[in-house]
């Protein structure tokens, strides 16, 4: 059965927020909500780094990270086994959605989220342009909205909107239950981690950090099923060849479910060492 | 709540105020919000059953909503 997943490289995330914008925009989010968070780790306010500069000659310890968050499309949700009406439920593929007919606005979902991913509409929704955009249509005002892994895509073949806008190609999107899916061979070959882990939600997004997952090309709007001949990588390192396919340049918004052969990801060089992931000098 | 830098991922002697916080000017009972957010929390932990969650706050959901259509439902309970 399908179980949909998603990896994101911290070590390739450059905190541009392209995946917050182009959420917004795929999703029709409202003027003042976010879906798709990507959070600095370090100072207080956004792109901000803790730690100071270095001084004397000796090291500093700037440091800043991001963290990008969103839906956790948990295998466990407190979320659905509190909404009293059954609006949040969990899809056959794993992708948690909210029934916005259902949603009575209680929010008791957002209070057992332990990941702050929804939001709540409290005044009627703005649009910018005020007709809206992308596919998705405009919820009413007061329920509670969240990503859906831009299930609307997913169910055409399509990654979400996110994945494919990520300039870095830090998002990989996939099947879980598939050992040969791209998101199972990343999780399989790189280090990975859940957010809150010990709250025992089963996250289904991955996170890698301290090694950098080699990129992978945009390949247009093939199918997973049709790029099993698909060599991604000739040469081993982390670098797209050139004749790599049709999509070419990073942030190409054309989609496609990504393939990965298990040696481009196995003889990878990373660009971060692990030890000095932290980025304190 | 939709700032986008709220930090999040809080810890736990934390959540609570912001969970009040997210259901102030409810017009449903933030009490019960906070009560059935934490234990489903519990639930997904694995120190509360789906079943004992479920009959926990059973005749409270019934109370306050009218209905009572949450997943945790065990197979055979009784509604009424």
């Amino acid at each position: 059965m399908t179980n949909y997943g998603l990896v994101i490289d911290q070590e390739r995330c450059i905190g541009c927020h392209a995946c917050a914008i182009s959420c917004k925009q795929e999703n029709n989010v409202p003027m003042g909500q976010f879906w798709n968070r990507v959070l600095t780790e370090g100072g207080d306010k956004m792109d901000t780094p803790s730690g100071g500069y270095p001084t004397d000659g000796g090291n500093g310890s700037l440091d800043m990270q991001y963290q990008p968050t969103a839906c956790q499309h948990c295998e466990n949700a407190p979320c659905v086994k509190v909404c009293p009406v059954n609006a949040t439920y969990t899809r056959d593929d794993g992708i948690v959605e909210i029934d916005y007919e259902k949603c009575i606005g209680c929010r008791y979902c957002m209070a057992a989220c332990p990941y702050n991913a929804r939001v709540f509409n409290w005044d009627e929704p703005e649009h910018m342009p005020e007709e809206g955009t992308g596919d998705v249509p405009a919820r009413p005002q007061g329920v509670v909205e969240k990503c859906t892994f831009c299930s609307h895509r997913v169910d055409e073949g399509l990654d979400p909107a996110c994945v494919v806008n990520c300039p870095a190609d830090a998002r990989i999107f996939g099947d879980l239950d598939d050992e040969a899916s791209t998101v199972s061979k990343y999780i399989n070959q790189y280090e990975t981690h859940q957010l809150l882990e010990d709250r025992g939600t089963k996250p289904k997004t991955y996170y890698i950090s301290g090694e950098m997952s080699p990129g992978r090309p945009q390949t247009s709007d093939k199918l997973e099923s049709e790029l099993d001949d698909v060599q991604v990588w000739s040469d081993g390192t982390d670098d797209v060849p050139a004749d790599s396919g049709s999509g070419g340049s990073a942030g190409s918004s054309t989609g496609g479910i990504h393939s990965v052969d298990d040696d481009a990801v196995g003889d990878a060089v990373p660009h971060v060492p692990a030890v000095d992931a932290g980025g304190d000098d | 709540m939709s700032n986008p830098q709220q930090p999040r991922l809080t810890p736990l002697p934390e959540w609570e105020e912001e969970a009040e916080a997210m259901l102030d000017g409810v017009e449903y009972d933030t009490d019960l919000g906070v009560r059935m957010a934490r234990d489903a929390i519990r639930v997904s932990n694995g120190e509360l059953t789906d079943a004992e969650f479920h009959e926990k706050y059973h005749e409270q959901v019934m109370e306050e909503f009218g209905k009572d259509e949450r997943p945790t439902k065990p197979e055979g309970f009784d509604d009424d």
